[in-house]
């Protein structure tokens, strides 16, 4: 399979690199048109070669569409973690699993926002989690607090026994002012021209 | 659609992969920690023309060359629940909701759990 991969891909890159050299060719002038008028004729000449033609052109449909297949199919395979029981496999969507952590930010009243993302390697699970922080907290004690918590989660829900790595990028601490502040801007409604008075 | 099919002396009965996939939506929407099935765009679209089989359209009913049956269904469950725990309890209950209702037995029964929501 992987050899006709590599085969397909090779051939669609040959046919686009002499397409690509063609045009520069014509607009070189290096390829003047009454060659290209000679070499269609001539190919229009004999039903044979009109045939080949033909067949050449389905042949680049056939694989244009397998290739346009190959690379969708490898982004659209759903990655997920997979595990056999006696009735059958249970498959983990990577998406739950950061579901599962996403719901971990009312767990922790320090964090205003939590954006998981979750990768399995052969080693085990790759967590990366961008937090947004709520108030000025020990950074280090909260993010070390968070690490603990989501290993357990994991572990516990999902019962895995491999390694799980858990990056934390703190993207953002909105301070209490600032949210005092937009709560105070939004308590009180604007009064237009409530600045000005008469003289 | 293929369908499951026995002789007896009166006849045939066909049972159709509908309502093996309907048997086992039940079956597993009664373990505690299953919210649902989960939705896709086509089952919106066919929601639209049929309610009824929209959400059985993700529920696929394969049969191999021998006669064996296997089944696959999203699911998802809700938090706070052990996920394999919860997806072993809703194999083993398909399966005895099945061979109790069809006697169908199943090769394999594939959860794929597809998301985590409060329930």
């Amino acid at each position: 399979m992987r050899f006709f991969t590599a085969l397909i891909i090779r051939f669609y890159s040959a046919v686009l690199i002499l397409f690509g050299l063609a045009t520069i060719l014509l607009s070189l002038n290096l390829l003047p048109a009454a060659t290209i008028s000679e070499a269609s004729n001539y190919l229009l000449s004999n039903i044979n070669l009109r045939i080949i033609v033909g067949l050449s052109g389905l042949l680049l449909i056939i694989v244009s569409l397998s290739l346009a297949q190959l690379v969708l199919g490898r982004f659209q395979r759903e990655k997920t973690i997979a595990f056999s029981t006696a009735s059958g496999q249970v498959t983990i969507a990577l998406s739950a699993v950061e579901d599962l952590i996403r719901k971990l930010s009312g767990v922790i009243p320090e964090i205003k926002e939590l954006r998981p993302d979750v990768i399995a390697t052969k080693k085990g699970l790759s967590v990366d989690l961008r937090v947004v922080l709520k108030t000025e907290a020990n950074i280090p004690d909260l993010t070390s607090r968070l690490q603990d918590i989501t290993r357990a989660k994991i572990q516990e829900v999902l019962g895995l026994e491999e390694q799980i790595i858990i990056r934390i990028h703190v993207a953002k601490i909105i301070s209490s002012e600032d949210k005092d502040r937009k709560h105070t801007d939004k308590s009180i409604p604007a009064v237009p021209f409530s600045g000005y008075s008469r003289t | 659609m293929h369908r499951e099919e026995s002789h007896n002396d009166l006849g045939a009965i066909r049972i159709h992969d509908n309502v093996i996939a309907s048997i086992a939506a039940v079956a597993a929407a009664e373990i505690e920690g299953v919210k649902g099935i989960e939705k896709n765009l086509k089952t919106g679209i066919l929601e639209l023309i049929d309610k009824k089989t929209a959400n059985l359209s993700v529920i696929k009913v394969e049969k191999d060359k021998h006669g064996d049956i296997s089944i696959s269904i999203p699911l998802i469950i809700k938090y706070g629940y052990n996920v394999p725990e919860v997806a072993s309890k809703a194999q083993e209950n398909i399966k005895i909701a099945l061979e109790k209702m069809t006697n169908i037995s199943l090769k394999d029964i594939n959860i794929n759990v597809r998301a985590i929501e409060r329930g």
